[in-house]
């Protein structure tokens, strides 16, 4: 990293005019949990651990032994490196989602988009305990506009549902996070039940957030790719439909009815796709999900999926129409990715030629009825 | 008719080095490359980012006079825009990406160590 670039190149970029007027909830925002920044919040002994890892070089999504990116790629000077790709607190994250036109941001972690990576589960609880009491501490003081989401980590179900009923009272936490990339099992195998039940218990939706990789899990086995660019158009959208299916297999929609569920950081092109597969397949294997009562979609449909990276197709209107493949006037939710490097500028999304009313859903009022939250529309 | 404008000083530019100037209601990145001097608009066309706060250097190439192997080529002449790394030839205002794409480029005249913004732009 270029220490001396701090500019966020936000600051002197005003936000479309438009977005001035219309209420802009991000669903997913970063914040940096560095080792160091979580130490004091986490238990003995594995604070000493965080407190060793303070020798540790860092890198952008990347410290060995915290959140190891396994990046075999080639990198080129300048590439993407001139503008600072970290928020380290409160004050900046609001200041940049001024600058960026965002209302609302729903904040999840850096490094820990690797969490599900961790060997050590004892560690990996650990971490995850202390970024929870972190977040709400350093994060979440505030009516603000920033809200949380509580890390579940996937090490241990049961202590997962105990970190979310634990949180789910706080009154700026409004989701929960569940580490997608290079988990095992997946999210529909019965050991998470318990972090369902807590989630439709204490009201709260649950996110699936994937990183890119290479990890000897399914779908993140990627070596048979030699760039990033591969592995990239993979490792977010392959894990969202690897984990939805999975769920869809033990009828986590229908034993969880109330249950909220949100995908993050995949784009939106794959959802329709899934759709019509799956509705397909149904017919004639039903007897491997005889609990739906119909095509299995509809269960997507009530599901909501994050815009960003929003695909950038020549003619906007494609994208427009891709929506209204899945009423996704009512289910696509608005994400910048901010401060991450592939991030979208809310104006991009303010583009796609949907209806006044949809353009409205989409930036904000959908995530609203998401997070159950409360906010005077404008 | 506009008036042309002094938008910096020649010794504010040395070789291989660009800044951004306010022209009005615009901003403009002006480059110095190898000593000769090209201006281009401090928007990106991709989702309008600050493309001239990016750095300058070069980029690779590969196509059948390089046996499909990556070349690293025109340095100094390639801006890659901080919000998302789209790369523009500073010189020509071509998007490397999407070539026959381009940026408006402006004439700068010098005198007595000033650069002039052209007054019909």
């Amino acid at each position: 990293m270029n220490p001396t670039i701090t500019d966020s190149t936000l600051a002197d970029h005003p936000s479309s005019t438009q977005l001035k007027d219309i209420l802009v909830v991000d669903v997913d925002v970063h914040v940096n949990e560095t080792p160091q920044a979580i130490a004091p919040y986490c238990e003995m002994p594995w604070r000493k651990s965080l407190e060793a890892l303070r020798e540790v070089p860092q890198g952008y999504l990347n410290i060995p032994g915290y959140a190891q990116a396994q990046a075999p790629w080639p990198m080129f000077p300048d590439g993407s490196g001139r503008r600072r790709k970290t928020v380290t607190c409160a004050k900046e994250m609001r200041k940049d989602l001024d600058d960026l036109g965002i209302d609302i941001g729903i904040l999840f972690p850096d490094f820990f988009l690797f969490h599900a990576a961790l060997q050590q589960a004892d560690y990996a609880i650990a971490l995850a305990k202390a970024y929870n009491r972190w977040l709400v501490e350093e994060w979440l003081g505030e009516d603000n506009g920033l809200k949380g989401a509580v890390m579940a980590p996937h090490h241990d179900p049961v202590v997962a549902a105990a970190e979310i009923r634990k949180y789910a009272k706080h009154e700026h936490v409004k989701a929960i996070y569940l580490p997608t990339a290079m988990v095992d099992p997946f999210y529909g195998h019965r050991r998470y039940d318990p972090v369902y039940e807590a989630a439709q218990e204490t009201n709260l939706p649950v996110f699936f957030h994937s990183v890119t990789c290479i990890h000897p899990t399914f779908p993140f086995n990627m070596h048979g790719f030699s760039t990033l660019f591969s592995a990239h158009v993979m490792a977010h959208p392959f894990s969202c439909i690897a984990n939805l299916l999975s769920m869809l297999e033990t009828g986590v929609p229908v034993r969880f009815p109330n249950l909220r569920v949100a995908f993050t950081e995949a784009g939106i092109g794959w959802v329709p796709w899934l759709m019509m597969r799956i509705d397909k397949e149904y017919n004639e294997r039903r007897r491997d999900l005889p609990f739906y009562k119909g095509r299995p979609s509809e269960h997507i449909k009530k599901m909501f999926f994050s815009t960003q990276p929003i695909e950038e197709p020549a003619n906007l209107r494609d994208l427009a129409a891709l929506i209204s493949l899945f009423d996704g006037e009512n289910s696509v939710i608005f994400s910048s990715d901010w401060p991450h490097h592939d991030f979208d500028h809310p104006s991009k999304v303010l583009q796609i030629p949907v209806s006044e009313e949809g353009r409205r859903k989409i930036l904000g009022t959908n995530a609203l009825r998401l997070l159950n939250l409360e906010v005077a529309k404008r | 008719m506009k008036k042309e404008i002094m938008v910096a000083t020649v010794a504010e530019l040395p070789e291989g080095s660009h800044k951004i100037v306010q022209v009005g209601s615009r901003e403009i990145g002006i480059f110095n490359v190898r000593g000769e001097l090209y201006a281009i608009p401090n928007v990106c066309f991709h989702q309008n980012g600050p493309l001239c706060k990016g750095a300058v250097s070069g980029t690779v190439r590969a196509d059948e006079q390089t046996s499909w192997k990556l070349e690293w080529v025109q340095e100094g002449e390639i801006v890659v825009c901080p919000w998302h790394s789209l790369e523009f030839n500073v010189t020509t205002g071509e998007c490397v990406a999407y070539p026959g794409r381009r940026l408006p480029t402006y004439s700068l005249r010098v005198e007595d160590g000033q650069i002039f913004f052209p007054a019909d732009k």
